[in-house]
């Protein structure tokens, strides 16, 4: 029942009013970084976030804390960059000794540094195809339907590509794709080099706060907004 | 519900607080990266803190059949992973062996410190593990449902290729034996030792016991020392019954001689540690375990043969442990767990 309600609220926020994200245009990589000139082409829209309902019994009510998020887009040449840009007041990004898989004896073992901290991290979300019949994934995750495709950077652990066809379906997919976060003056932004969008895709954003203990459905999301 | 369920009793009375198989099992399973802090086995003094500490009141289990909310251990909860600087007192000299940081927490940071009762030090060991419970909190809150329990030993796993690291498991776990490894972004936890159980072979815990106190076997073979302590003498109880997990790891609870010896009153009207404290930790059936059993001394102080505590002894393997194949399982039929 409260998932139906979940899903129904979802659908209402994203048949409101035409949100639209309109993108510049560059001719180069540099775009990947954050203070690349090619962003002035570029016009910032503000979306706004909203806390997800809890979906689980064991969680504690988060306020929202990161209310909007400052997306840019460009398209150059058989790519579309994403510039993202949120106040967030700590810095949870975190250094990692990478574990080995093979270690030798008189080595120590890498410890793990904590156990209850959580990553800053933000996601775009994109119908993995373009939407024909014109209905807009759900924003749980889409549908079997109207499967998903989510550019996800852990600002801890780095980009990686994910799938999903609705809540508790998403998988990664082993891929990567160029991706820069940097964390100055109270101030993530991110950066993301992703495959082509068509004109008219749609797409939405995540934000991850780990000092909320933000992860999996525990987040601020946005609604749909469609490029052009 | 699985169609087999491995299970574990271990006879607190008979516990060393040796930690050899809390060896057995940080070398066969936890000596990697990110694994420092993990003891998937440990053995704790009760009353005590436990590891991690407070483990026991930070929540977790079912409370009409929803999750209980429950903090998430922190490192230090966990106890820190002492270096100490053996180069300088080895070579250098003069100096004290010390650890290289300030000590706080340990795993076993309060071995054998126990409690009074009556001025008198009271204190038993606990050896603790996975429950691999019936109904596992930890499975029904997994969001990915990277948890999942064998159907043909009931043992549960956390699949690692789905495990996103959001560790609702360790939070909604009662006794707090998931782990986290940052390292990986993985849960991990105890795996009862699957590959040697699906060989026959008895989880390394047991099999280094030198208290001979673990029994290992299936529940439902009605010839397994675990089905015989658990089902039909019932003198093995789970922890924390009322989290609603129904574990399948089980303790014979201690039940030490009278406190003044022998002047004709029973354990429950002279106990040497305080009834309310085994309550907490079995919940009430508690008390008709410690009768049970304290009838079975009787009965073998007078002269007679008590099944139970000759089975108790354990004087081998293969008492204690009936572990068959498992492409022999399906040979195992008969009663389902009661």
């Amino acid at each position: 029942m409260k998932t139906a309600a979940v899903l129904v609220f979802c659908a209402a926020l994203s048949s409101a009013g035409e949100r639209i994200l309109t993108a510049g245009r560059t001719s180069s990589a540099g775009a990947l970084e954050p203070n690349s000139a090619d962003w002035k082409s570029a016009p910032a829209v503000s979306f706004a976030l909203q806390r997800t309902p809890l979906l689980y019994a064991t969680d504690a009510p988060a306020a929202l804390e990161i209310d909007s998020v400052q997306v840019q887009l460009l398209r150059g040449e058989g790519a579309s960059f994403l510039r993202l840009e949120w106040t967030d007041k700590t810095q949870e990004s975190f250094s990692l000794q990478p574990a080995r898989s093979k270690r030798q004896p008189e080595q120590l073992v890498e410890q793990t540094p904590a156990t209850n901290r959580f990553s800053d991290a933000v996601a775009v979300m994109v119908p993995k195809s373009p939407p024909a019949d014109g209905v807009f994934p759900s924003l749980q995750m889409g549908d079997e339907s109207h499967p998903v495709v989510l550019y996800y950077v852990d600002t801890t652990r780095g980009a990686a590509v994910m799938e999903a066809s609705g809540r508790s379906t998403t998988k990664r997919t082993g891929q990567s794709f160029p991706a820069k976060s940097v964390y100055r003056n109270g101030r993530w932004t991110v950066t993301l080099q992703i495959p082509s969008l068509p004109s008219g895709m749609p797409l939405a954003v995540a934000v991850w706060n780990g000092t909320q203990q933000d992860r999996d459905g525990r987040k601020g999301f946005s609604v749909w907004y469609r490029t052009n | 519900m699985s169609i087999h369920q491995i299970s574990m009793v271990l006879d607190l009375n008979k516990c060393l607080g040796c930690q050899t198989c809390t060896m057995a099992c940080k070398k066969l399973w936890t000596d990697g990266d990110g694994m420092d802090y993990m003891y998937w086995n440990n053995v704790e003094t009760r009353p005590g803190q436990g590891y991690p500490r407070n483990w026991d009141k930070m929540g977790g289990g079912f409370e009409d059949g929803r999750l209980r909310p429950s903090e998430l251990p922190t490192k230090l909860d966990y106890g820190q992973a002492f270096e100490y600087n053996y180069e300088d007192r080895l070579y250098k000299g003069g100096l004290q062996a010390q650890p290289h940081e300030e000590t706080q927490n340990g795993p076993n940071w309060d071995e054998d410190v126990g409690a009074l009762m009556l001025g008198e030090n009271y204190y038993f060991y606990l050896p603790r593990l996975c429950n691999h419970c019936t109904n596992p909190a930890c499975l029904a809150a997994c969001p990915r449902s990277a948890i999942y329990k064998r159907e043909e030993d009931g043992i549960v796993l956390i699949d690692q290729e789905r495990c996103e690291g959001y560790r609702y498991c360790m939070r909604a776990c009662p006794y707090k034996k998931i782990y986290f490894n940052e390292l990986l972004g993985k849960a991990q936890k105890c795996i009862f030792c699957y590959p040697r159980i699906e060989k026959g072979e008895v989880n390394a815990c047991a099999r280094q016991c030198p208290g001979r106190l673990r029994f290992v076997g299936y529940l439902d073979d009605p010839a397994s020392a675990v089905h015989k302590l658990v089902n039909v003498y019932k003198v093995a109880l789970g922890l924390f019954p009322e989290k609603g997990t129904e574990p399948n790891v089980f303790y014979v609870p201690p039940f030490n001689p009278p406190r003044r010896g022998n002047y004709g009153k029973s354990i429950l009207e002279d106990p040497r540690m305080p009834m309310d404290y085994l309550l907490y930790l079995f919940g009430e059936d508690v008390i008709d375990v410690i009768r049970r059993l304290e009838a079975e001394l009787l009965k073998a102080q007078s002269g007679g043969t008590s099944e139970v505590l000759q089975l108790l002894i354990g004087r081998d393997a293969s008492v204690r442990y009936q572990i068959p194949k498992h492409e022999d399982l399906i040979q195992i039929q008969g009663m389902k767990k009661s």
